[in-house]
């Protein structure tokens, strides 16, 4: 039996893991939380460290931000509407794949391709799509509503703008509900599918009594990978609206950069990334009680 | 061991063959140069071995006086060792002026090969202030140059990273002054911050009006329009008759050399960020101040804010609705179509289209901006948006060798040579459009017309709001701007907010600061406006 190393050696070990991790992650998240409860902007010509602690001002600042809080709404009303259509268009793709069939290697790839794309790219393809004179108003309703589809300009309102990013992402990340769900349902024993067929289940039954219990973790893991992604929302309407018309277009992610970039109120925004994070910790907890721990 | 010496042998010839032949090589190639170059290195050398004292390149006849004091300044830094040969300096810019950055540089290097300079190139503009305040920070002395939006300039040298130069203005003089000056107000309100400069010139921004000639010189077109509208159909003098003959053609639906439709007017009121300039160009004509000279109190919820909104939802009808949806680019991309008879923009507008691609290379024409007559007079003025403007950084090591080099690559001579390298960085010095023995080249690169209309442009503009925060107090005016112009905004609800929010970015950086570089400001803008400021009270 070989003697444990010396508790020195273990620490010495982890050592340039543990000062990598500090470096990169711990220490400017530390900084970032300090941040915000200062008043502090590069503007203002004083190293952060000399600014004057405000305590929770910031954060009451964001609460009293209309503008904050109307991002808030409607990043949230993106993520939930962009995740759910995702889902189900996922799962009824990966569904479909489930039998064999002949090309399903080249229609599956062809399925994930959009994942591959960087979103600047799908953001700027869209951007053309939806102009009056692209592809979508000259061939697709052209075709039925004639002339009047050349009229129609997509940007210009506050919720057919709204409507382009959702089709986007929805576009680019259906993919992605798709590989998970396609990997849950092939991975569900298929003797157990056998042996409700047998016992004379219907389709529907067996989807979802014998199917959608199994792969229920995993769809918990997609729904919560996916909506943290959706709600951190930038490329899509920085390129495609630029936040507009006005700011009825502009996401959390967007107000908080330009908050830091632009505006260098840097203070504020890291306060408003803090009250986000907060968010999105509880809501993810809750998701995750509710589905894998309530009742246990 | 006879294959052993075999392959020493061989070895050794082959060694012999080399050293002989790099040894003739040499002397042939020593042999063949210019009795010049021998006597440089002959030069260079000695001077490496007994002095340390390096040599420049004299000037040649000719360069300018700017350019010259630059050179002889570092040729005394060098003699000094202040710098030594070797030295680099680092400029930190947008990837859109590399072409124009690297011509000064190949200028420079012709004078002082001794001194290198580095590109630090980033692909877009908000990455160069973001680095710039990071720069600020750290203060690690990443960069010594920074090529910089005017609109930043407040937030820079607030933030201590722009090194005053009034010293090195003194020392060497850029030539500020004199009949090759940059054009005023626009050299004074790009470089001075609070009374001190802090820049360099290294551009002028101002918007021009372009427009179809073919339309409005159309004899059918004018007797029509007069018979129309009772007034004669040419450039307009004011933003009322630029939006009757905005109408005139755009209900005359007529086919762009594109194919697509004809708009009457183009401006910019797009929401990332160019809305706010046709709004602000307009209230600043009509009378307008940004903010109150005695407070600080935002003065755009005003009737001159309402005059501007008006104008522009008069105006709205008759632009293509990407007017209000695309990005700065389209309104270009429109022009050079042929698909907009009247628009604003940058000069680069004009070189787009001169191009051999545009379709309407022999039919723009350049004009001043329409204005707004204030008490029986007409005021004209032009908006020069994100200037780009060259500061030494708080934090070089070199700062006064990096001062020189600006002074090199913005001297009368040279600077106009980095300026006709690329489309970023446009005119500025009066004898540029003046002075024969610079104007053909510059009318080579812009066209006669609108150089003579450029130069007058330049003597009516005004600044963005170049105090702290001015990027933000324009970001907020952009979305409101915007907004209005998509019909999602009451105009007066929108002025009303823009008014709270300058509000809370003033009391964010301290009234009394903001006050003090408001002012400052102020006193830089034309003095044509300055006078309607006076009649209206609103300065003393």
């Amino acid at each position: 039996m070989p003697e444990k190393p010396p508790r020195e050696v273990k620490y010495l070990a982890t050592l340039p893991v543990n000062i990598l991790l500090n470096a990169v992650l711990i220490i400017p998240f530390a900084i970032m939380i300090y941040l915000a409860f200062l008043k502090w902007s590069p503007a203002m010509g004083m190293p952060w460290w000399e600014a004057p602690i405000i305590g929770l001002t910031n954060f009451a600042r964001a609460l009293g931000d209309a503008r904050f809080i109307a991002a808030l709404g409607r990043t949230a009303l993106y993520t939930v509407g962009v995740v759910a259509i995702e889902f189900f268009l996922g799962l009824a793709l990966a569904y479909t794949m489930l039998g064999d069939f002949i090309g399903k290697k080249a229609a599956i790839a062809i399925t994930i391709y959009p994942l591959m794309l960087p979103p600047v790219v799908v953001a700027t393809i869209f951007y053309l799509m939806f102009q009056s004179y692209g592809p979508v108003n000259n061939l697709f309703l052209r075709a039925i509503m004639g002339e009047e589809a050349l009229r129609i300009y997509w940007f210009l309102k506050p919720d057919t703008a709204f409507i382009t990013l959702l089709i986007a992402d929805i576009w680019q990340w259906t993919p992605f509900m798709f590989l998970i769900m396609y990997s849950a349902l092939s991975a569900v024993p298929k003797r157990l599918v056998e042996a409700a067929e047998v016992l004379g289940a219907r389709s529907f039954t067996i989807f979802w009594r014998v199917r959608m219990p199994l792969i229920k973790p995993l769809i918990v893991v997609a729904l919560v990978l996916r909506g943290l992604e959706a709600f951190k929302m930038f490329d899509y309407a920085f390129i495609m609206t630029g936040g507009g018309p006005g700011i009825t277009t502009e996401t959390v992610s967007m107000y908080i950069y330009r908050t830091a970039i632009l505006y260098t109120d840097i203070s504020y925004a890291a306060a408003m990334s803090l009250m986000i994070l907060a968010m999105i910790i509880v809501i993810v907890r809750a998701f995750i009680w509710y589905f894998f721990e309530k009742g246990r | 061991m006879g294959e052993v010496n075999k392959s020493r042998r061989l070895f050794l010839t082959a060694l012999g063959t080399t050293v002989v032949g790099i040894g003739i090589g040499y002397a042939i190639g020593y042999l063949s140069k210019p009795a010049e170059m021998v006597e440089k290195t002959i030069t260079s050398t000695v001077t490496k071995t007994v002095t340390a004292t390096p040599g420049v390149t004299p000037p040649p006849v000719g360069l300018s006086g700017a350019a010259t004091r630059a050179l002889e300044g570092v040729r005394d830094l060098l003699n000094r060792g202040v710098i030594t040969p070797g030295t680099t300096i680092k400029i930190l810019h947008v990837a859109g002026s590399r072409a124009q950055l690297e011509k000064a540089i190949e200028l420079w290097r012709q004078y002082v090969p001794e001194v290198n300079v580095e590109l630090i190139t980033l692909g877009q503009e908000p990455d160069v202030y973001t680095k710039a305040m990071a720069e600020a920070v750290t203060k690690a002395g990443t960069f010594d140059i920074a090529t910089i939006f005017s609109t930043w300039f407040g937030d820079i040298v607030e933030a201590g990273l722009a090194k005053p130069l009034d010293e090195y203005y003194a020392k060497y003089d850029p030539e500020y002054t004199g009949p090759c000056a940059p054009i005023e107000p626009l050299g004074s309100y790009v470089t001075i911050y609070k009374g001190k400069r802090h820049s360099l010139v290294l551009d002028s921004d101002v918007f021009t009006l372009s427009y179809r000639k073919d339309l409005i010189e159309d004899p059918a077109y004018k007797s029509e329009f007069r018979a129309q509208y009772g007034k004669d159909l040419n450039v307009p003098d004011t933003w009322e008759d630029l939006i009757d003959m905005a109408e005139f053609f755009y209900n005359k639906s007529l086919t762009a050399p594109s194919g697509g439709r004809v708009y009457g007017a183009y401006f910019y009121a797009e929401p990332a960020f160019a809305a706010y300039i046709t709004w602000l160009n307009i209230f600043i004509e009509a009378g307008g101040i940004p903010f109150d000279l005695e407070t600080m109190d935002p003065k755009v919820d005003s009737p001159e804010g309402r005059y501007a909104f008006d104008i522009m939802l008069r105006l709205r009808p008759y632009m293509p609705p990407e007017a209000i949806t695309a990005g700065w680019a389209d309104l270009y991309d429109k022009f050079i179509k042929g698909e907009t008879v009247f628009t604003a923009a940058w000069p680069s507008l004009t070189k787009e289209a001169m191009r051999p691609t545009s379709l309407v290379k022999d039919v723009a024409g350049s004009a001043l901006l329409p204005g707004v007559i204030v008490n029986g007079k007409l005021v004209r003025a032009a908006p020069n948006p994100v200037n780009w403007i060259g500061i030494v950084s708080n934090y070089s090591k070199y700062p006064e060798l990096s001062y020189l080099f600006l002074q090199f690559a913005t001297a009368p001579d040279t600077g106009l040579e980095v300026i006709l390298a690329g489309v970023i960085l446009d005119l500025f010095r009066e004898c540029w459009f003046k002075d024969p023995a610079y104007r053909p080249k510059s009318a080579e690169g812009y066209g006669e017309e609108f150089i003579d209309v450029y130069m007058e442009s330049l003597k009516i503009s005004f600044p963005d709001i170049l105090i702290r925060g001015g990027t933000e107090y324009l970001s907020k005016l952009t979305t409101e701007v915007n907004s209005v112009m998509a019909g999602i905004k009451d105009p007066e609800v929108a002025l009303s907010d823009v008014s709270a929010e300058w509000d809370s970015i003033t009391r964010k950086y301290g009234v009394d600061e903001q006050l003090e570089a408001w002012r400052g400001l102020a006193q830089l803008f034309p003095d044509d406006i300055k006078d309607v400021w006076r009649a209206k009270g609103y300065m003393r």
